[in-house]
C-alpha cells in the first residue's frame, strides 16, 4: 500500500496523462493501473481534471471548420462502411506500436497523394510533350509538302504565262501581214525534213515554226544552224535543237534585213562560222 | 442557415457508436471535444490556419485509428488530446514549418500566446479566473508549458531553471489543485 502511494507521489501518473512519458514508463503505468484499482482511480481523477482544465481553456474553432472537418471524415465514411473489415484491434499489441502504425498510415496518405499527383502531372506533361513533338513533326512535313506544291504551282503558272506570251507572239507573227511564210524543204539527202519560217524584211525579223518542224533528232554534239543567203553569202541566224522545249512553238532567230534564201545545216553544237554545206538539211527561197 | 444544434452523448455511448462507425458519432465527437482540442492545439501552433489544419488531422487520425483506443487505457479525451498535441508538436518541430518561419522561438511565445489567447477567452469560461487564483503561478506555468506548449517536463525544467524533481512535484501539486477546484 505504501509502495503504491509512493508510486503515485512520484508524479509519473501526471506525466502519463500529459503524454510526457517514455514507452517503457507508459507500459509500466498501464500495468500498474490494471493491477491496482487505487492507481486506476488516481489516474482517472487526473485525467478528468486535465480534461476539465482543457475545457476551461477551450478555444472555439471557426464555424466553417466544423463542416470542413466533418465533410472530410464523412467523405471517407462511405469507404469505411464498405470495408467493414477495419483493422481488428489486437489487445496484445502495445499502444505505441499501434498508434505509430496507424499514425504512419494516416500521415503518409496526403504525402503519397501529393507525390502521386506530381508523378501523374509529370507523366501527363511528358505525354503532352511527345504528342506535341509528333504533331509538330507531322505539321512540318505537311508544310514542306505544301511548300513544294506551291513552288510547283508557281512554276507551272510561270510556264503557262510564258506559253501565253509565246502564243501572243505567234499570233502577232501570223496576223502581221509584213511576214512572209517560207517553207524550207528537204535536200535530196534529207527528203523528209521540212521547216517553216516567217520573215519580215521590214521588221528585220526571222521566226522559226518550231512546233511544226520535221527534222531528224540531233544528238548532243550537234545543233541545227539557220543561215540566210544574202548575195550568195551565208549569214548566221542562230542555232536550234530539233527537240526543243515544248513551251516554245516558235523561235525568234537573229535579225536580218534581206535574204535571198534560207537554209539549215547540221553543225557542231554552238554553231559554226561557215556552214558545212554537205550537212545541209533543208533549204527554201524567199 | 441557423447554427446546428450541438450533439452530445455520454462517453460510453460515444465510444460505442464510434466503434460502430456511426455518422452521428463523429458529429458528437466534434461538438463535444473540438473546442477543447483546439484550445490545446492553438496554444502550441499560433497560426490559426495551421492550427485548424492540425485539428482536422487530429480528427482524421482519431477516426482512422479509433480501433487502437480502449477504455481500459483511460479517458477518451486523454487519448485524443495526446494525438492532437503530438500532431501539433510534430508540426512546429518539422523542418518546413521552421523554414516558413511562421513560428516564433517557443521561449518567446510563452508570454505572447497567453496575452493573445486571454483576449479571446469566452465569457462563459470566466471560471478560469478563479482557476488562476486557485493555481499558484509557478504551478500554472509548469502545467501550461507541458500541457499547452508541448514541452516535456525535462525541457520545462531547463526553461525554468528548476530541478527535475521540483518540476514533477509542482506539476503534481498543480494538478491536485485543479482536482480540488473541479470537485
Amino acid at each position: 500500500m505504501e509502495d503504491l502511494k509512493a508510486y503515485i507521489e512520484t508524479g509519473i501518473l501526471e506525466l502519463y496523462v500529459l503524454g510526457d512519458v517514455t514507452p517503457d514508463e507508459k507500459r509500466q503505468v498501464e500495468e500498474m493501473a490494471s493491477k491496482h484499482p487505487e492507481v486506476k482511480a488516481e489516474l482517472d481523477e487526473i485525467e478528468l481534471s486535465m480534461e476539465l482544465y482543457a475545457k476551461e481553456n477551450a478555444v472555439e474553432p471557426s464555424e466553417d471548420l466544423r463542416g470542413r472537418i466533418l465533410g472530410s471524415l464523412l467523405t471517407n465514411f462511405g469507404d469505411d462502411r464498405n470495408f467493414t473489415a477495419a483493422p481488428p484491434h489486437n489487445e496484445s499489441d502495445t499502444y505505441e506500436e499501434e498508434e505509430e502504425e496507424q499514425g504512419n498510415a494516416i500521415v503518409a496518405m496526403p504525402v503519397r497523394k501529393e507525390s502521386n499527383f506530381y508523378k501523374y502531372a509529370f507523366a501527363a506533361s511528358l505525354a503532352l510533350l511527345i504528342a506535341s513533338a509528333v504533331a509538330i513533326f507531322n505539321l512540318n512535313n505537311k508544310l514542306q509538302d505544301s511548300n513544294s506544291q506551291l513552288i510547283a504551282l508557281q512554276q507551272s503558272k510561270q510556264q503557262f504565262a510564258n506559253q501565253v506570251n509565246l502564243m501572243d507572239k505567234e499570233l502577232t507573227v501570223f496576223r502581221d501581214t509584213s511576214y512572209k511564210l517560207i517553207r524550207l524543204k528537204g535536200t535530196p539527202k534529207n527528203p523528209a525534213s521540212a521547216i517553216t519560217l516567217a520573215f519580215s524584211p521590214g521588221k528585220k525579223k526571222v521566226v522559226l515554226d518550231i512546233a511544226d518542224m520535221k527534222m531528224a533528232q540531233n544528238d548532243k554534239a550537234h545543233q541545227y544552224q539557220l543561215w540566210a543567203l544574202v548575195g550568195g553569202k551565208p549569214v548566221d541566224l542562230g542555232v536550234f535543237d530539233s527537240a526543243s522545249d515544248t513551251t516554245a512553238s516558235i523561235k525568234e532567230m537573229k535579225s536580218i534585213a534581206s535574204a535571198d534564201a534560207f537554209a539549215v545545216t547540221l553543225e557542231p553544237r554552238g554553231g559554226s562560222v561557215n556552214p558545212t554545206l554537205d550537212q545541209m538539211v533543208v533549204i527554201g527561197k524567199y | 442557415m441557423s447554427k446546428k444544434r450541438k450533439i452530445s452523448l455520454s462517453e460510453d455511448e460515444l465510444v460505442l457508436s464510434l466503434r460502430n462507425h456511426e455518422k452521428v458519432a463523429i458529429e458528437a465527437l466534434y461538438d463535444m471535444y473540438s473546442s477543447s482540442l483546439f484550445g490545446v492545439i492553438s496554444r502550441i501552433v499560433v497560426d490559426t490556419a495551421i492550427a485548424e489544419d492540425i485539428l482536422q488531422e487530429t480528427f482524421v487520425k482519431i477516426w482512422h485509428s479509433f480501433s487502437s483506443y480502449s477504455t481500459e487505457k483511460g479517458r477518451l479525451f486523454t487519448w485524443m488530446v495526446n494525438i492532437a498535441r503530438n500532431l501539433a508538436i510534430d508540426k512546429i518541430r518539422s523542418k518546413d514549418f521552421k523554414n516558413q518561419n511562421k513560428n516564433q522561438e517557443i521561449e518567446n511565445n510563452v508570454a505572447f500566446i497567453d496575452e493573445q489567447r486571454n483576449t479571446v477567452y469566452k465569457p462563459e469560461l470566466m471560471g478560469v479566473k478563479d482557476l488562476v487564483q486557485t493555481l499558484k503561478p509557478d504551478q500554472k506555468s509548469i502545467i501550461d508549458l507541458v500541457y499547452f506548449k508541448g514541452y516535456t517536463h525535462v525541457e520545462a525544467a531547463e526553461e525554468l531553471g528548476i530541478p527535475l524533481g521540483t518540476i514533477k512535484t509542482r506539476l503534481r501539486m498543480g494538478i491536485q489543485e485543479l482536482r480540488k477546484h473541479f470537485n
